[in-house]
């Protein structure tokens, strides 16, 4: 609770979207000779989306950086109508660069569109938008869902009763993680699903939907999970059983922890880590900023982040708060079970330490580094990075694993 | 005996004739509620064969426990006519302080509850003052101060609520006495205590005196302000023991914990048969209804079908429950009693 005035600064901008934007965008203009960039968060509140913006906060105060970048940050809520009147204030503000955690991928395009008009650059990190003038920075086209329903698969070889933990109804992200751990099971007819339910990204909601779904189905054989996972091991922990099963899901901590946990190890816990990085808002914002400073001529809108993959045997404790040693996971204590581990990208994100996730500042020393040049483009997924446009043939093609088993 | 003496004064004599059935009534409510939630449970059997086992009540068991918590101060909010929509923010309030004040140190549980519980109660009393002294509505003074615990949680934290959760706590979860999980055990006596504290002080026969007419409670010199702040607070500091029971059950906090235990917590209590406008409901049908509602969502997730679905289920359900128990079972159930007594 010892955290200084800053905290108490963040206190006044959250206590509601108009009154955090008239903070942010009538603060004095001194610094005219700096890029002037907006940081659109959604919605805060769980450690994902601080994880992200502090990221972007620590970045934009790396040097050199730190004396270019005059960045402001507004929270607008999960609402739509709330962000398009946000990015709307920010354009008017003389907004140079907006990045941003969109909440729809096609409720904001009018909006980008003028602001494209006006020249102001949108980068978009991990979720995503259709408007063409954008660019979308994400992981979601890379194969969370299908890869990690095949590891799945392998463990249970082929066969067997499996829950699928799903993420916030009616999101195009859920969807498309769905849609492709569903092209995979859907080849496996012993693969059977006995319940499927929305843990809503939250480890608290996805640990009681999972008890609940265990009361029906004790005797299920693995768990597919999104964001939440770690609710989901709590869940299967809670029930008493010394049988443990199969869970695939994304990057908690507390998850990592548990697939290295040589006791659950024993008792059948397997699985792989994977799914969404905090660290690709960092990546939106570099790649942001050499495109305004000059330094990069971006022809690719639809950027692709590398799909994290830590399977049981590939977790790594880091011992410091930097990354070193390919480390990926924090002991136990040093942060909740819930933070989301996937903080480091050596390659595209050398400045990063653990401070820059927690706290939003910038490594002690660090300077920013150049990005490589190339950049991955995404592959086209309707509704997803486009709308009028077609999709390649495979578009759940496994990239991170190779059925062991055959349907 | 005060308070009992000043609640019958405040009852009209028509309706002290009528309170014998209509207690009876609202028992029979309760009693119905009861069944028509095991009955649920052993018709699941035809959903699932696991369904119907002590695991499964098990676990609904200990899903309730956090509505019944929370139930229990909305309740009493409810039963004086006025309503809290900040039980949701209160219970995350409650949920990150005791995750960055007792951290994980079981020692810190002695002075830690006790405060959380304070602060909570004391946010809560902000309401009832609100309510009384500002003549706010309720609705919109709890939903503003829910908003502003939110916002304020979510500024001091910066969105990642930071600390550690007492294993003292989840051992609550996790050990068991002959089978039953602790958290069980603890509810069970919770449901005493509460009963006990509605019905037989004086303060809880109040509530239903300033609930009927806090006109009448007034002339019949309650401290009525004093009575409703309190009340508020309670329903704070019951709000923030939900919390606390959350951060042992799932060993972590977030800001959005306590968002989906809002809605649960009035419907759980509407459906228990408190009447929304106040002055009549009894805890053990709130706790009923907590009951159903946890049933109701265990057996429906274990429904294959579409989530659009399920969530129609879930409201259809609760509306035959409503309309069903309320009035024509409960009446039904009467006459049957009246008949058998002739």
């Amino acid at each position: 609770m010892m955290r200084s005035w800053k905290s108490l600064r963040g206190a006044m901008i959250a206590l509601g979207c108009a009154l955090g934007l008239t903070a942010a965008l009538a603060a004095p203009a001194h610094a005219q000779k700096k890029y002037k960039i907006f940081l659109s968060l959604s919605y805060s509140g769980n450690a994902w989306q601080s994880e992200a913006a502090n990221i972007v906060k620590a970045l934009a105060a790396t040097p050199p950086y730190d004396k270019m970048v005059d960045l402001r940050e507004v929270i607008s809520g999960t609402d739509v109508q709330a962000q398009i009147s946000a990015y709307q204030s920010m354009i008017d503000a003389g907004a140079q660069g907006i990045i941003s955690f969109p909440v729809s991928p096609t409720g904001l395009n009018r909006i980008i569109k003028r602001g494209c008009a006006k020249g102001v650059l949108f980068f978009m990190y991990d979720a995503t938008v259709t408007e063409p003038c954008a660019y979308n920075v994400s992981y979601i086209t890379a194969g969370f869902g299908e890869n990690t329903a095949q590891a799945l698969v392998n463990e249970l070889g082929g066969k067997g009763k499996i829950f699928l933990s799903r993420g916030v109804p009616g999101n195009s992200v859920d969807k498309r993680h769905t849609d492709g751990a569903m092209s995979i099971f859907k080849k496996y007819p012993g693969i059977k699903i006995v319940a499927e339910y929305y843990g809503m990204w939250s480890d608290q909601t996805t640990q009681s939907e999972t008890a609940k779904a265990l009361a029906a189905h004790p005797d299920v054989d693995g768990i597919w999970a999104q964001a939440g996972e770690d609710g989901a091991i709590k869940a299967l922990l809670a029930t008493g059983q010394k049988k443990l099963i199969p869970v695939t899901g994304e990057n908690s901590n507390g998850f990592r922890l548990a697939l290295a946990n040589p006791d659950y190890q024993a008792r059948g816990l397997k699985g792989v880590s994977s799914g969404s990085p905090p660290a690709t808002a960092g990546y939106a914002f570099k790649l942001m900023m050499e495109k305004l400073t000059g330094k990069r001529d971006l022809k690719v809108h639809n950027i692709q982040y590398p799909l994290p993959w830590v399977p049981a045997s590939a977790v790594k404790l880091c011992t410091s708060d930097k990354f070193e040693n390919g480390c990926n996971t924090f002991p136990e204590g040093k942060v909740p079970d819930s933070f989301v581990t996937e903080v480091f990208q050596p390659t595209l994100l050398p400045e990063l330490s653990l401070v820059t996730a927690q706290e939003g500042k910038p490594t002690p020393g660090a300077t920013i580094q150049p990005l490589p040049a190339e950049v991955v483009a995404a592959p086209d997924t309707p509704g997803i990075n486009c709308s009028h446009c077609n999709p390649p043939a495979n578009l759940y093609p496994l990239t991170k694993v190779q059925p062991t088993v055959q349907p | 005996m005060s308070g009992l003496d000043t609640a019958r004064i405040a009852t009209s004599p028509d309706e002290r004739r009528t309170r014998r059935p209509r207690i009876g009534s609202d028992a029979w409510t309760v009693i119905g509620l009861f069944a028509v939630t095991i009955v649920m449970i052993l018709a699941s059997r035809l959903i699932s064969p696991s369904f119907g086992s002590w695991d499964q009540a098990r676990a609904i068991l200990v899903l309730t426990s956090f509505v019944m918590v929370i139930a229990f101060g909305q309740q009493s909010v409810i039963l004086l006519g006025g309503l809290d929509l900040s039980v949701g923010s209160m219970m995350t309030l409650g949920g990150i302080l005791t995750f960055s004040w007792i951290g994980g140190s079981g020692s810190a549980l002695i002075w830690g509850i006790p405060a959380v519980l304070l602060v909570t109660g004391l946010v809560g009393a902000v309401n009832g003052l609100g309510v009384t002294f500002f003549r706010v509505p309720p609705f919109i003074m709890t939903l503003a101060m829910g908003i502003i615990i939110y916002s304020v949680a979510l500024g001091i934290t910066g969105g990642t609520p930071s600390g550690q959760a007492v294993p003292a706590l989840g051992w609550l979860f996790s050990h068991r006495l002959f089978g039953i999980p602790w958290v069980i055990l603890l509810m069970a006596l919770f449901a005493v205590l509460g009963t006990i504290f509605q019905q037989a002080t004086p303060f809880g026969r109040r509530l239903y005196a300033i609930g009927t007419s806090p006109e009448a409670a007034a002339i019949a010199g309650m401290p009525v302000r004093r009575i409703v702040i309190l009340t508020y607070a309670i329903s704070g500091a019951a709000a923030g023991l939900a919390g606390i029971l959350m951060v042992g059950y799932s060993g972590g906090a977030t800001l959005t914990m306590g968002d989906s235990y809002l809605l649960p917590s009035i419907a759980a209590v509407v459906i228990g048969g408190t009447s929304i406008v106040g002055g009549r409901g009894l805890y053990a049908g709130a706790i009923a209804g907590a009951f159903l509602l946890t049933t109701l969502s265990t057996v429906i997730s274990s429904i294959g079908i579409a989530q659009g679905w399920r969530t129609i289920i879930y409201g259809l359900v609760i509306l035959v429950a409503l309309v069903l128990l309320r009035e024509e079972l409960s009446l039904w159930f009467l006459r049957l009693r009246s008949r058998g007594g002739r």
